[in-house]
């Protein structure tokens, strides 16, 4: 059913406009900007919208309407439903406002009690509307499609979501489905991660939370999901000010139960937005590594040190090289480069290096994960190690190995054509050290996760493997 | 919303098989004694009320009674709790057995709006109210998970026994996770402490406990 929503074949638009800065002007223009199937205006007022046949009521379009869109004002939002109902439209999206979230409860009662009578499927009521950019389609007001991706982004908040997803277009992240769940009065949390554990097109669920519905359902329809799950959950604090009764009460705010539902159903739980794409990112790009015990390469010694203490902190190991390892790192390091663990090349970069260290650690088999970083200087190019990372990337490609490589290229505009390359190359980059080691940790986690909270799904997806 | 008295919440906890330190409510100084003399002594002597829920802030405490003392520790608490607190309903004092020796555990519960119930563990006492050091789980749990959130802890590796201690019975602390996790639903429980849970070398016993039930 909620294949009528992500992939319809037809979508009328309740509330269209030719005005661009009114919502139904702006969502239709986006939704006729990509999307190929067939697109119906309605709005009474109007006998032609954006070039195309304005229809009165959806019950005079002439052909099927898979899914409706609905942007009329609250009080208008029933009768046009039951329209839909009687149409057979099996998916809408509501963005029209002023129900239970303005307290308006009885309103979005009748509304979900319309949806359930014709058998169709919701999202919202107070959504900003969704994004599914392998259909091409952009059925909200966020201004274009993002780029092409694996992630898919379950938003509570609609302007937080939609700035996201603009940022996410300009830094590169590629999203497969945006979600604004506005009200969740019908299609909530479980419903959306169960279809997007269905959804080939989805690697990662990338969640805002500002709280769930059906908790413990939530909990164990996420603890079957494969499929990483990375979420930020806001309203941390605030706990009660009143006198409690028992201790218990005192410290179990909801927040600690929030993490330990999250913790049980294996969702990974960062502390804000950068964590948050900075782990979809590294899980959309990269395999999961079969262990905790991490490699740096650097060429410079206060950058891997942060590295290290940062894996220190996330309790990653920093592993103990093999004997051959090492002899093969010395090779093409300087004699008073470091080629044990954290590797030092001692300021000196090149392909060669680069090259024959990763190559190096990634064949040695105490190593289950790299760090590469590349600290620019004047007298250093930051692309020739970003190739000797992409290449080596590709040579895990077609070995199959479950070696994630992350990289963190440091040094701002000097930096920029090799940052191009590893993005090109699917190479997860972050700007500082604590970053890169902080989203390879939720790899690590997410993996503990599959071994100890989800041993009861199904292997159906195919993450975990190079791409 | 109901408060359970100490003597209400144990028969609770032994209904779900959790060792409780034994004793009954004694409305007199002789009932107090003869309860006393039953036992053996030293006794645990502590007010119950359901108004009064931390019964040591009020005087009504009073712990390691010797024979000779039940019956002016019953007066004096009685008309300590009565100053303190104008108005109780007191329905006696509660003559128990003195605690075996151990570590303080905390157990809890507490109803949680969206997730059910949330189940609480961590070392207790003045330990839970100064470090907080307790891990948390969505009931209901089982044996496996119990066990997982004992070592959650930064406190675990006292439980384990450190520097050639003893260890604690940890085994019967997950048992009386698992207890507390049934009783979550079934008791309509909205918030329940029980703090301390003693644990020694062998065993598990609940010395206090309170709760509030729907």
């Amino acid at each position: 059913m909620l294949e009528s929503i992500f992939y319809p074949a037809s979508i009328a638009v309740i509330g269209a406009s030719n005005n661009e800065i009114k919502w139904g002007g702006r969502i239709l223009k986006n939704i006729l900007s990509d999307f190929k199937g067939k697109v119906y205006p309605v709005n009474p007022a109007e006998t032609s919208i954006q070039g195309l046949v304005s229809y009165s009521s959806v019950l005079d379009i002439p052909g099927e309407v898979e899914m409706a869109l609905i942007i009329v004002p609250a009080k208008y939002v029933i009768s046009v439903a039951e329209e839909c109902g009687k149409k057979g439209v099996k998916g809408l999206i509501v963005v029209s406002a002023g129900f239970s979230e303005t307290g308006n409860n009885e309103l979005e009662r009748e509304l979900v009690s319309i949806v359930r009578r014709y058998g169709m499927r919701m999202i919202g009521p107070n959504t900003l509307g969704i994004v599914n950019e392998p259909a091409g389609l952009n059925a909200s007001i966020i201004g274009r499609l993002p780029r092409q991706g694996s992630i898919s982004f379950i938003t509570q908040s609609g302007s937080l979501g939609l700035a996201l997803a603009e940022w996410t277009i300009d830094t590169g992240i590629g999203l497969c489905k945006v979600i604004s769940t506005g009200n969740k009065a019908d299609i909530d949390d479980v419903d959306l991660i169960k279809y997007l554990d269905s959804d080939p097109s989805t690697g990662v669920i990338a969640m805002y939370v500002e709280g769930i519905k059906r908790g413990r359902e939530f909990i164990d329809a996420v603890r079957i999901v494969r499929k990483p799950i990375v979420a930020i959950k806001t309203g941390r604090s605030k706990r009660s000010a009143k006198a409690v009764f028992s201790h218990t009460g005192s410290i179990a705010g909801s927040d600690e139960v929030y993490s330990a539902a999250f913790r049980q159903a294996g969702i990974l739980r960062v502390d804000n937005i950068d964590d948050l794409f900075d782990a979809a990112l590294a899980f959309s790009c990269q395999p999961l590594p079969l262990g905790n015990n991490v490699a740096i390469l650097s060429n410079g010694g206060g950058a891997s040190i942060v590295a290290a203490d940062e894996c220190e902190r996330q309790g990653i190991n920093i592993v103990d090289l093999s004997e051959k390892t090492r002899e093969q790192i010395k090779s093409v390091i300087p004699e008073f480069a470091s080629s044990s663990n954290p590797i030092d090349t001692a300021g000196t970069v090149s392909f060669k290096i680069y090259n024959d260290s990763i190559q190096a650690l990634h064949d040695d088999p105490n190593v289950d994960a790299i760090v590469v970083i590349y600290v620019h200087t004047m007298m250093s190019n930051a692309m020739p190690p970003a190739e000797a990372v992409v290449e080596m990337k590709q040579k895990c490609i077609k070995a199959k190995s479950r070696k994630p490589i992350i990289a963190c290229w440091m040094g701002g505009a000097g930096t920029e054509e090799g940052v191009e390359i590893l993005k090109s190359g699917c190479i997860p980059n972050y700007p500082v050290p604590e970053r890169a080691v902080k989203a390879l940790s939720c790899l690590i986690r997410h993996r503990e996760f599959l071994e100890k909270v989800k041993i009861d799904a199904e292997p159906k997806d195919k993450m975990g493997r190079c791409k | 919303m109901k408060i359970l008295t100490e003597y209400e919440a144990k028969k609770i906890l032994s209904k779900y098989g959790i060792a409780v330190t034994q004793g009954s409510i004694a409305k007199s100084e002789d009932e107090a004694s003869s309860i006393a003399a039953g036992m053996g002594f030293p006794v645990a002597m502590k007010i119950s009320s359901p108004d009064i829920s931390h019964k040591s802030d009020v005087g009504g405490v009073v712990l390691n009674v010797k024979k000779d003392d039940v019956r002016s520790a019953y007066s004096d608490m009685i008309s300590r709790v009565r100053k303190a607190v104008p108005g109780a309903n007191i329905e006696g004092v509660l003559v128990q057995q003195m605690a075996p020796s151990g570590h303080e555990i905390i157990v809890g519960l507490k109803k949680d709006a969206q997730f059910g119930h949330a189940l609480m563990f961590g070392l207790g006492g003045i330990f839970v109210e100064v470090y907080k050091d307790v891990s948390f789980r969505v009931t209901p749990i089982d044996k496996k998970e119990a066990l997982e959130m004992i070592s959650e802890i930064k406190g675990y590796p006292i439980l384990k026994g450190i520097r050639g201690r003893k260890p604690a019975d940890i085994d019967a602390v997950a048992q009386v996770l698992v207890s507390v996790s049934e009783m979550a639903q079934k008791e309509n429980i909205v918030e329940l402490d029980i703090n301390p849970l003693i644990v020694g070398e062998k065993g598990a016993v609940a010395v206090d406990a309170r709760a509030m039930v729907e």
